[in-house]
């Protein structure tokens, strides 16, 4: 459990980049944090696994405030993913550099050894593989892979989609998927829409160091007032629908095609439509 | 809130001059507190120099400067107390003696490198980077490429040490302890430089490839559009400049 309690922040003690936020994120939820840059989204996931202390309020994690937990402790508990993959890797094999976080927490076995090969052929890497000379997408899987080795019950992901290219995009989001079906609680923040609704149960929409809305997925996704406010850009499905939805002359306002939040939705939505007219 | 050795807007005479006279003024305090080993004159040349820094409202940084420089001048600051044995004898080594003159010494190496350090940190404080490698090059005739390569190596400094930053902080989240005694730290931060190294080289040749790609070579002297006159005040200051640096000379003459 994650919780934030009346939590404000600064990175210089003068310019508030959060201001009294409140929320709770239970175990095993899968939420993704939305809205404009400079919302606050990247300073909430740095409060979360405690590289930022709150200026002011309380971020808890399973009932222990961050504050009084050196960020090596947390590591444990709470993995990291770094929008940059190369802030993150510095060991000169992919191998060495699963390990790495296994023997920064003094959890150097051969078990580990066993688990890190184990992840590097399903990530597809070369394990003797030089780091810095894979491309950007093989990096930043090799980011996430150093990172959800270590089986941390709670995983952030900050943007683990940028510059991946749409096969490696899934490929990743696949991996944080059954992580998540697994039991881990999964926070993301992503500016792909696409990728927020095929994967978030809950969306937390930010703008301007506050919290703007925080509920399921697509009621978040569909609330105009929202997507206004934290400047967003529905799911393209989301997007036809509210737009039938608001077009009376095609007779569709209400109609499943209208609510229609997932592309099964919509075509399951669509075939009745067209087996309704046929009879 | 700025960074280390980022400008910071203003309009304080510093601010005002010429940034060819500022370096130049600055490099003259600095080559007069090397010239001199007067402390009651150096201790004039520190005090100058955060006048001037209070003038600009840049008291914090030049504080915070002076606090950087004398954690590094310790080292030298032991060595010269352990190395030069002079005045009424305090201790002894058993290569020598520690004595008052030791003492001075090693004062002597503190002020002199704060007095001398102050001034050359305070013009990137007060001047544009941009402005500065234009007046060197207009004003001094110093060719483009070095005096770019001088402000690109300043204005990566905050850059290199927000990238040291991140890089700690991705390996304190995954459960590297920084804390502890320096030769841990030290030892901890090593395998750091390489990824520091690869950011780096990568983020040079991606500014030198866009450099070049907008025409960096076909820049002359005459190209930048702005000119930088000097004006009294200018003059006034490198005079006032190269009298201290008289002074710190002929100082070494007097008693």
């Amino acid at each position: 459990m994650i919780e934030f309690s009346h939590v404000s922040a600064s990175y210089d003690n003068e310019t508030p980049i959060l201001d009294d936020v409140s929320f709770s994120i239970g175990d095993g939820e899968f939420v993704a944090f939305v809205g404009e840059n400079g919302a606050g989204k990247s300073t909430t996931m740095r409060l979360a696994n405690g590289l930022l202390k709150p200026t002011a309020g309380r971020v808890l994690i399973d009932g222990v405030p961050t504050a009084e937990l050196r960020t090596s402790e947390l590591a444990r508990r709470v993995g990291f993913l770094f929008q940059n993959p190369d802030r993150q890797i510095c060991c000169n094999t992919v191998r060495d550099e699963l390990l790495f976080g296994f023997a920064a927490q003094n959890r150097e076995t051969e078990a580990a050894r066993e688990q890190v090969d184990a992840m590097a052929a399903r990530f597809g890497l070369d394990p003797d593989a030089e780091p810095y000379l894979l491309n950007r997408g093989a990096r930043q899987l090799l980011a996430l892979a150093s990172v959800i080795v270590l089986a941390p019950s709670v995983l952030l992901l900050d943007e683990p989609t940028t510059g991946l290219d749409f096969r490696e995009c899934a490929k990743v989001m696949d991996v944080i998927a059954d992580m998540h079906a697994r039991g881990a609680t999964v926070i993301m923040v992503c500016h792909d829409m696409e990728v927020v609704g095929d994967y978030a149960q809950r969306v937390i929409a930010m703008a301007r160091g506050g919290v703007v809305d925080d509920g399921p997925t697509f009621r978040v996704l569909r609330d105009q007032e929202t997507l206004r406010r934290a400047h967003l850009a529905p799911p393209q499905i989301v997007d036809v629908s509210l737009r039938l939805s608001r077009c009376e002359s095609a007779g569709l306002a209400g109609s499943p095609v209208a609510r229609a939040n997932t592309l099964d939705d919509m075509t399951a939505a669509v075939i009745a439509l067209a087996t309704a007219k046929e009879s | 809130m700025t960074g280390f050795l980022e400008f910071v807007p203003g309009t304080s005479m510093l601010h005002r001059m010429n940034p060819a006279a500022k370096l130049g003024c600055a490099l003259l305090i600095s080559v007069a507190c090397f010239c001199t080993s007067n402390l009651v004159l150096l201790l004039a040349i520190l005090a100058l120099d955060f006048a001037l820094a209070a003038s600009c409202s840049l008291t914090r940084q030049a504080l915070g400067l002076a606090r950087a420089v004398t954690v590094f001048s310790a080292v030298l600051a032991i060595i010269a107390l352990l190395t030069t044995p002079t005045g009424a004898v305090i201790a002894s080594l058993p290569w020598g003696y520690i004595g008052t003159g030791s003492l001075t010494a090693a004062v002597l190496v503190i002020v002199r490198l704060v007095a001398c350090a102050v001034p050359l940190f305070l013009v990137m404080y007060v001047t544009q980077l941009v402005d500065l490698a234009n007046s060197l090059v207009k004003i001094l005739h110093v060719p483009y490429k070095y005096a770019f390569t001088l402000i690109s190596a300043v204005h990566f400094i905050p850059v290199f040490l927000n990238d040291m930053s991140g890089i700690m902080e991705a390996q304190m989240a995954r459960g590297v302890e920084f804390d502890g005694g320096l030769a841990r730290k030290v030892r901890l931060m090593i395998p750091l430089c390489v990824p520091l190294l690869v950011s780096s080289v990568r983020k040079t040749n991606s500014a030198a490839i866009a450099a070049e790609i907008r025409g960096f070579h076909l820049r002359t002297r005459t190209s930048g559009f702005k000119d930088y006159p000097f004006h009294a005040a200018d003059v006034a200051a490198i005079a006032a400049c190269v009298a201290l640096l008289a002074l710190a000379v002929g100082s070494n003459f007097v008693g």
